[in-house]
């Protein structure tokens, strides 16, 4: 498949995952592998010093980027302490920029997540902003510096699929930089439909993390991003009001 | 005696403790512990260096599974 280029570092992998909600930290290294994927998403808390456990990055392959995610960020404020604080501590300079103030439908602030875009930009950053769907808004983040756009398909964990497809085909449409249609994918049909229509790639967690097994929902994950890519690549077929017929006109009572 | 506190929970300094000397005390030193001191993120390469003075407030953070 052709790679995938973020700020000028290449992927073979067009599908992105989160390591969130996983049953356990084996299912979710055995998901990874079967993905193929090289950008997982980690989240970043405080230490809980009662319970200190070895943590993820133990399961976590050594050639996969590590992008933390400023979840659990209301204000772009606290967005940006989260990105600044994974940096210093030895995390890529990369963040997928979450500003999320509504914890029932988790959409989050167009403004909060722009002023932190610019400020992370200005500070170094490679910065992926989840973002709902809005084309104005996804002008202005890539205006500011983003390195992708991540639009929504539907609310996090929803499962529900591409409900805003029309919105993230304008955006595919005006962007410039790399499309990653992200939250909401439910099945990999959904994943190979948003890039068929132009994605350049897909995050996923929920829909695998919480499919029965995991691992084998991550590999049909795989193949339905990478059939997806290869049908944008190979070029869909117009679409057609009416029937036309496959075959040529007649039948064995027509004289040819 | 000099104290500090690491999320919120107060500890009694050994003199002249570094960052990188308190993270292993506490059993959290690893390759991605995270440092803010005093509200302020601390760089990894200076963990070794930078002593702990008196009220000093730690946050300690590490990544964790997450979309």
């Amino acid at each position: 498949m052709d790679e995938l280029v973020i700020a000028g570092r290449s992927f073979g992998s067009r599908l992105m995952l989160g390591t969130g909600k996983h049953p356990s930290m084996e299912s979710m290294a055995a998901s990874i592998a079967a993905s193929e994927t090289e950008i997982v998403t980690v989240a970043v808390r405080r230490i809980n010093l009662d319970d200190k456990d070895e943590g993820i990055v133990a399961f976590l392959p050594e050639h996969v980027l590590l992008l933390a995610n400023t979840a659990g960020s209301a204000t772009a404020d606290e967005a940006v302490r989260t990105a600044r604080l994974a940096r210093a501590g030895g995390l890529p300079a990369w963040v997928k920029l979450e500003v999320i103030p509504d914890a029932r439908n988790l959409l989050p602030d167009p403004v909060g997540t722009l002023r932190a875009a610019e400020t992370l930009v200005a500070d170094g950053f490679t910065v992926m902003p989840y973002m709902f769907p809005d084309p104005v808004l996804a002008r202005q983040l890539e205006e500011v510096g983003c390195a992708t756009l991540m639009p929504l398909a539907s609310p996090i964990g929803s499962g529900r699929g591409l409900k805003l497809v029309e919105a993230i085909r304008i955006i595919i449409e005006e962007a410039s930089v790399p499309v990653v249609v992200d939250a909401g994918l439910g099945a990999p049909s959904e994943a190979a439909a948003a890039l068929e229509l132009g994605a350049d790639a897909v995050l996923v967690n929920t829909a695998i993390a919480a499919a029965d097994d995991p691992p084998a929902m991550a590999h049909a994950f795989r193949l339905a991003v990478e059939a997806g890519r290869r049908a944008r690549l190979a070029g869909l077929m117009p679409e057609r009001e009416v029937a036309q017929a496959s075959s040529p006109p007649g039948n064995l009572s027509s004289v040819p | 005696m000099s104290t500090c506190r690491v999320n919120g929970r107060r500890y009694v300094l050994d003199p002249n403790e570094t960052i990188a000397a308190l993270l292993v005390r506490l059993e959290i030193a690893a390759r991605y512990t995270l440092v803010e001191r005093n509200g302020e993120p601390v760089e990894r390469e200076r963990y070794e260096e930078v002593r702990l003075e008196d009220g000093d407030k730690l946050v300690v953070a590490r990544p964790v599974a997450g979309g």
